[in-house]
């Protein structure tokens, strides 16, 4: 296994759109308001490159029976519903993703390292460098 | 057509296995496949960023209280490899576009998704 990558940028992914669905609309908007002053307070901290929410439609392309077919986007628990590409290290980005105001509800928070080098292109070096 | 009737697209590739059994030659060629249309989508002002993500990383939920775990390691076809934020016309343009993904060849999916630029902050 290849030595864990250190980056200094980061991608919060929120995953799961529907973790307010049970909820009051007072609910939801507490925790947008919540939302909201998180990220206002990280962006007045500089460490945020950009952030934003996907709506919940589009499209889905995916190999099926050798063709590739387009499908609507739906939601689930492995949707993602927005993003953060935060530049601090992992430690932090980790305290940052468990301050997410909807993670009690269900909510996930991928947190994962951007790097400009895909990790095909590493594995390829690895077992060049083995033979 | 001008910038300001672009909209913002956010493309998420996901299938991080997409590599597996295949030989050094294609997995290279693949990958040159993939820069060029990276390269001449920004040559052509629809593509802003673009990136992969690794699989290394942490998880976190909290619907039981806070839990952080290592992941995504495993390869799979859901988790996300990369993204590209693209400013086309429309829907049926990213659609377009997200069809060339190369690694569509090789088992990979592409979800587009509108990014609602009224709130958050996109790249610059």
């Amino acid at each position: 296994m290849s030595t864990p990558v250190t980056s200094s940028e980061y991608m919060l992914l929120f995953k799961g759109t529907h973790w307010d669905h049970d909820l009051s609309p007072e609910e939801v908007q507490d925790v947008m308001t919540r939302w909201t002053s998180w990220l206002d307070r990280l962006t007045r901290e500089g460490k945020v490159k950009s952030a934003q929410p996907l709506a919940n439609q589009g499209k889905i392309i995916a190999w099926k029976k050798g063709v590739p077919v387009d499908g609507p986007f739906a939601e689930s628990k492995e949707a993602i519903g927005g993003y953060f590409l935060l530049q601090v290290s992992e430690e932090e980005a980790v305290e940052i993703a468990k301050e997410c105001p909807a993670l009690k509800y269900g909510l996930v928070v991928e947190v994962r390292p951007v790097v400009d080098r895909c990790a095909s292109i590493d594995r390829l070096d690895l077992a060049a460098a083995a033979n | 057509m001008s910038a300001d009737t672009a909209s913002p697209f956010m493309l998420l590739f996901r299938g991080t296995d997409w590599d597996r059994g295949l030989s050094p030659e294609e997995i290279e060629q693949t990958l040159r496949r993939w820069t060029a249309w990276f390269d001449r989508l920004t040559a052509d002002g629809k593509a802003k960023l673009g990136q992969p993500l690794t699989n290394d990383g942490k998880i976190v939920t909290g619907k039981k209280g806070l839990v952080v775990v290592d992941g995504p390691f495993t390869e799979s076809k859901e988790a996300v490899a990369g993204y590209i934020f693209l400013r086309v016309a429309d829907l049926d343009e990213a659609t377009e576009i997200a069809r060339e993904c190369p690694g569509l060849d090789y088992g990979m999916s592409v979800e587009i998704r509108p990014i609602s630029e009224e709130i958050g902050r996109g790249p610059d």
